[in-house]
């Protein structure tokens, strides 16, 4: 029996593929699994291709899975648009629409011979059972019921929850059209039997959510009260959560006219003493930049999210792509230093969000999330999250002898100053995007300056050294490394487990912490490597540059970048490692004297 | 507009010491924050006069202030500095960037000018009599206040040309 | 609200000297301001005063309120955050006529129909002072600037009839030649609940025109009161308002006399209505359980 499966359907966008991955990941998680859905449009509004991939398994997982175990073709053409995004292996069981009228050994797949394919009449058994076309998505999961197991009681109850609004009439043709598939994967088994094992937690408790409602939630656990922004695939969402929840909590959520509006509402909400928020991808970034820099010089939380997609420009907007890196580093001029923080899954947007407001509020300084539209985008099922082990930090306010002739921006030992904001006694002050004295009046010398500068970059350096902020995995010790961040990290992760379990000696850093580069982290990481991978979804090698202008990186460390909406996938990182790992011993063997 | 819901036709000998106060703290407060214009941007003559004016009419100002409480103690005033505007004090945009001592001195004694009209086209309508020996006195001082800016013209000596207008005159940019 | 002792104008000025021309207008602004502050009476750390970039938008750091010098055009986005964030401050918005009607001028028409409670006040000297006298987006069609060496190709927005037309609920203009109307006409901007619009004529004495100093403006001054307007009446406000650019017209040109409600008491009011559907924020994650 299998523990991990991955499922790849594509058909047009009336065919309700991806609600019948909805349904899919739903029931597993019902079920006691663990579960990531993606979803992948075409560029049309409406009706183009669409496409989902529903990976389960007995175990916790953090990607979508490489290639396919089983594909779902409701038809060929839109199938093969997904390409990558779809891989079809020697090992992929392919289910498609008969009614295509290409033969099981005819199918348009180059190069890969399937495991197993199988012409089912899905059309003609919708049509069939429930009278209606609409019903083939229903079949399918009839189908996956009866050949895989997952969802055989669950998911009807799921439809029948979700149309019960819609008569019993409805529930009970989805109900034959489930039914019928469910049929006929009995009476045609599969060569090789691929049913998934029955989870243990069975019964237990599972959250669903993808990364935008996770990063929204945890920004008001966080005590985000303001959220402004404009609305941008693939980072809506966020703001509609607010929208949905913030006012329960005594915040407001303002949808601006663009995005400078969002970000400097949030930017005035912050200045007024409470923890704000703005999100965006890509172009919004751009406009953001300059009130960036302005809450950098005012010293003012806030937390800016940037779901980042295929750039420059509008370029793929539903795709992901990890190339807003440089921008979220180094954008909005002057000398300034932004932290920026990565999420690498669902999961771990809850505690990173979090810790971009602690961050905020604590260094006092705007800090950007740099998600990623996969992240943003796609499903998990979780564990519940013990959210008590969680500290809020607030930002630091003057009190008593600190309001007697307070200094906003005064010197101290750790170049924070405490913050004070509108309504409070005492504290008021200039807060200005101008350069300014401790006070906050303005200046235009240049040794102020030059001091200010360097409490604005100094308060950060005890940043550099919270290794929490970094993951290893993989033997510490191990001479052949991968760094990965970001949606990217989750496949790395992977990479490494199949890698180990093929005997490589191989470790992983997952940064969380992007900017400022810790130096210290890397260098520490880097003893023992000599050979390496950067592993990024940038054309231009964004991570390897950043850390190179950082770190003097060991010459065996190489890049492995490549643009947006081109997936990795965990095998060929292993096959790469395993490059790796022959030139390093071609060189070893080059050396008179082998090196331990 | 430079009075403002004022009738003098009625105007007691107590609203009419305070309306004279207002007058002069306003003018007191313009050459003020001319003064300090004139110190910020570097023209200490001008600034140097304008304080001057300053004084003046803070002396004026007390001294009116010492008859109103002789004559009326601490009773609440009625009319507001909203009432009157630039009676006595110059413009705002009378103050230049680097103006000379003689721009000032004209500048203000153009104000004095000024009050000594807003005095004179009172008078008619004032029925009071007290009143009105306070407004023709006020009237008359204007005059005094005139000679004082006359006589610190003079002592200027002749003028060399070299006024405001002949340097350039640019805020940096920004 | 808590106006316990009373102000004065000078209890709202900063120590901070103003880095303004001798006797550039914004001077006389600061000053309507001072005292329009004290008639209100709200002390100087339950304001906050945002503006943008320019000469002008220097003048929150010349009062004693809370102030932000933002960056230029969006003094608006950043005090409706301020608003909306603790709507019991006093929050005034103030800059420059390319600050508020060019770079910044998408800002507007959303405040207006948002209906937030800020007052804001533009200094319209026609004209960029700070970057040195280029055209701005109010400077006259044949305007002789530094950018428009054979004049100006443009015709200029018309900033009354602008906000009027967006649906402004208070709508009026000052000048420093009366300094008391000015200061009144703040006050009444500031008491009137909902966004509120004051332009001032507010000459530059650098680059500024013969014309638009105070000499000039009081020769084309024309109170409203003295016109006998009915600040009610909206249609006759932007009969008045068409004189912009000829004819200076100082006081209320409308206020409406049914203000609608404000954003921010509407968000407000929505806060007051969800908080009992609230989680405990340690469980919120509840939220992505699906039975
Ligand atoms: C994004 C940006 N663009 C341009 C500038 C340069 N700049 C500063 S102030 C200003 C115009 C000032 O004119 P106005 O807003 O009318 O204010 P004034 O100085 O006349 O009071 C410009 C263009 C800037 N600071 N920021
Ligand atoms: S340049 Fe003009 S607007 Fe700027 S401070 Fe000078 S006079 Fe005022
Ligand atoms: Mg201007």
């Amino acid at each position: 029996m299998r523990k991990d499966l991955v499922f790849g359907m594509a058909g047009s966008g009336g065919d309700g593929i991806v609600s019948a991955g909805d349904s899919l990941l739903q029931a597993a998680a019902a079920e006691g699994y663990h579960g990531v859905m993606t979803k992948s449009f075409g560029s049309q509004i409406r009706g183009g291709e669409s496409s989902c991939r529903v990976r389960i398994a007995t175990e916790p997982i953090l990607n979508p899975g490489g290639n396919l175990d089983v594909a779902v073709a409701l038809n060929w053409e839109d199938f093969l648009k997904f390409g990558a995004e779809l891989p079809v292996s020697g090992n992929t069981v392919v289910i498609y629409e008969a009614a295509t009228g290409i033969k099981e050994t005819e199918i348009p797949l180059v190069g890969v011979t399937p495991l197993q394919v199988i012409a089912v009449p899905i059309a003609a058994m919708a049509k069939e059972t429930a009278g209606t076309e609409r019903a083939k998505n229903t079949v399918v999961l009839g189908l996956i019921a009866g050949w895989f197991g997952i969802g055989a009681v669950a998911v009807m109850k799921g439809i029948r929850k979700k149309l019960a609004k819609k008569g019993e009439e409805l529930v009970n043709a989805n109900q034959r059209a489930f039914d019928a598939g469910r049929a006929f994967a009995m009476e045609h088994p599969l060569k090789t039997s691929m049913a998934v094992m029955p989870s243990e937690t069975k019964g237990q408790v599972k959250l669903i959510t993808d990364g935008n409602d996770m990063c929204a939630a945890a920004a008001i656990f966080a005590g985000c009260q303001f959220f402004g922004g404009y609305p941008i695939t693939p980072s809506t969402e966020i703001m509609q959560f607010f929208t949905d929840h913030v006012w329960k909590y005594g915040g407001a959520v303002l949808q601006a006219e663009d995005e400078i509006a969002g970000i400097g509402a949030a930017v005035g909400a912050s200045f007024a003493g409470k923890k704000s928020m703005t999100a965006t991808s890509g172009p919004g970034l751009s406009l953001k930049s300059e009130m960036m820099g302005l809450a950098s010089i005012a010293e003012l939380p806030l937390v800016i999210v940037d779901v980042q997609r295929g750039g420059p420009s509008t370029g793929l907007p539903t795709k992901t792509e990890q190339s807003d890196l440089f921008a979220a580093c180094f954008s909005a001029h002057g000398d300034v230093i932004r932290p920026v923080l990565a999420p690498t899954s669902v999961a771990d947007t809850f505690r990173i969000t979090i810790e971009a407001f602690n961050i905020a509020e604590y260094y006092q300084t705007p800090v950007i999330i740099l998600s990623d539209q996969e992240i943003a985008s796609r499903k998990e099922t979780l564990d519940p999250i013990d959210t008590s082990q969680f500290k809020i930090i607030n930002r630091q306010e003057p009190h008593g002898a600190d309001l007697v002739d307070y200094k906003r921006f005064k010197q101290t030992d750790n170049h924070i100053s405490p913050i004070s904001h509108p309504g409070m006694l005492g504290g008021t002050y200039l807060a200005s995007g101008i350069e300014h004295v401790e006070s906050g009046a303005p200046t235009n010398s240049g040794s102020v300056h030059q001091r200010m500068n360097d409490k604005r970059t100094k308060k950060f350096d005890p940043l550099k050294d919270r290794k929490d902020l970094f993951e290893v995995l993989g033997n510490p010790d191990a001479p052949i490394a991968m760094i990965a961040w970001g949606s990217i990290a989750g496949v790395c992760r992977e990479a490494l487990a199949m890698a180990q379990a093929e005997g490589l000696n191989v470790k992983l850093l997952v940064p969380y912490l992007l900017y400022p580069v810790a130096e210290g982290v890397y260098n520490e990481f880097f003893t023992s490597v000599q050979k390496g991978l950067i592993i990024e979804q940038t054309h231009l090698a964004q991570t390897f540059k950043l850390l190179r202008m950082h770190i003097d990186l060991p010459k065996g460390v190489k890049s492995l970048a490549r643009s947006g909406a081109n997936p990795f996938l965990p095998g060929e990182i292993v096959a790469a490692l395993h490059h790796l790992l022959s030139e390093l011993q071609r060189s070893h063997e080059g050396q008179l004297q082998p090196q331990e | 507009m430079a009075i403002q819901g004022i009738d003098f036709a009625n105007l007691s000998l107590m609203d009419a010491l305070d309306l004279a106060i207002l007058i002069e703290d306003e003018a007191q407060e313009r050459y003020q924050d001319f003064a300090a214009q004139m110190e910020q941007h570097h023209t200490p003559e001008a600034a140097k006069f304008f304080t001057y004016m300053v004084e003046n009419e803070a002396k004026h100002g007390r001294e009116l202030l010492a008859r109103r409480t002789q004559l009326f103690g601490d009773t609440p005033r009625q009319v507001k500095a909203a009432m009157i505007f630039d009676v006595e004090a110059p413009d705002f945009d009378e103050a230049r960037a680097f103006m000379s001592a003689r721009e000032a001195m004209a500048a203000a004694l153009a104000s004095e000018v000024k009050a000594h009209a807003f005095f004179e086209s009172a008078l008619p309508s004032i029925k009071d009599p007290d009143v009105r020996a306070l407004f023709e006195e006020l009237r008359i001082e204007e005059i005094e206040h005139q000679e004082l800016v006359q006589l610190e013209l003079a002592k200027l000596g002749k003028d060399n040309g070299v006024d405001g207008s002949a340097y350039e005159d640019e805020p940096a940019a920004q | 609200m808590s106006a316990t002792c009373e102000f004065q104008a000078k209890d709202y000025k900063s120590d901070l000297k103003p880095i303004w021309c001798p006797g550039c207008g914004d001077f006389s602004v600061v000053q309507g301001i001072y005292r329009a502050l004290a008639a209100i009476g709200r002390p100087p750390h339950e304001i906050a005063f945002v503006s943008g970039i320019g000469c002008s938008s220097r003048i929150p750091g010349y009062t004693t309120a809370y102030g932000f010098n933002s960056v230029h055009g969006r003094s608006l986005p950043i005090a409706q955050g301020i608003k909306l964030a603790n709507p019991d401050l006093l929050v005034l918005a103030a800059g420059g006529d390319g600050d508020g009607f060019s770079i910044g001028g998408g800002h507007i028409a959303h405040l207006i129909r948002r209906n937030v409670d800020i007052t804001y006040i533009v200094m319209d000297n026609q004209i960029y002072g700070l970057t040195k006298g280029q055209l701005s987006p109010t400077s006259q069609k044949g305007r002789v600037t530094c950018t428009s060496r054979f004049g100006s190709l443009e015709e200029p927005v018309n900033p009354l009839l602008y906000v009027l037309a967006y649906g402004a609920g208070f709508v009026a203009q000052a000048s420093p030649t009366d300094l008391a109307g000015m200061a009144a006409v703040i006050e009444e901007a500031i008491r009137y609940p909902g966004f509120a619009f004051v332009n001032i004529q507010s000459p530059c004495v650098t680059y500024g025109e013969e014309a638009q100093q105070i000499r000039g403006l009081k020769a084309i001054s024309e109170s409203l009161v003295s016109l006998g307007h009915n600040p009610a009446d909206r249609l006759a406000a932007m009969d008045l308002a068409q004189h912009y650019g000829e004819k200076m017209h100082l006081g209320v040109f409308y206020r409406n006399p049914e203000p609608a409600p404000t954003y921010d008491a509407l968000v407000r009011e929505r806060q007051a209505l969800l908080s009992k559907d609230a989680l405990p924020k340690e469980n919120i994650l509840d939220l992505f359980i699906k039975k």
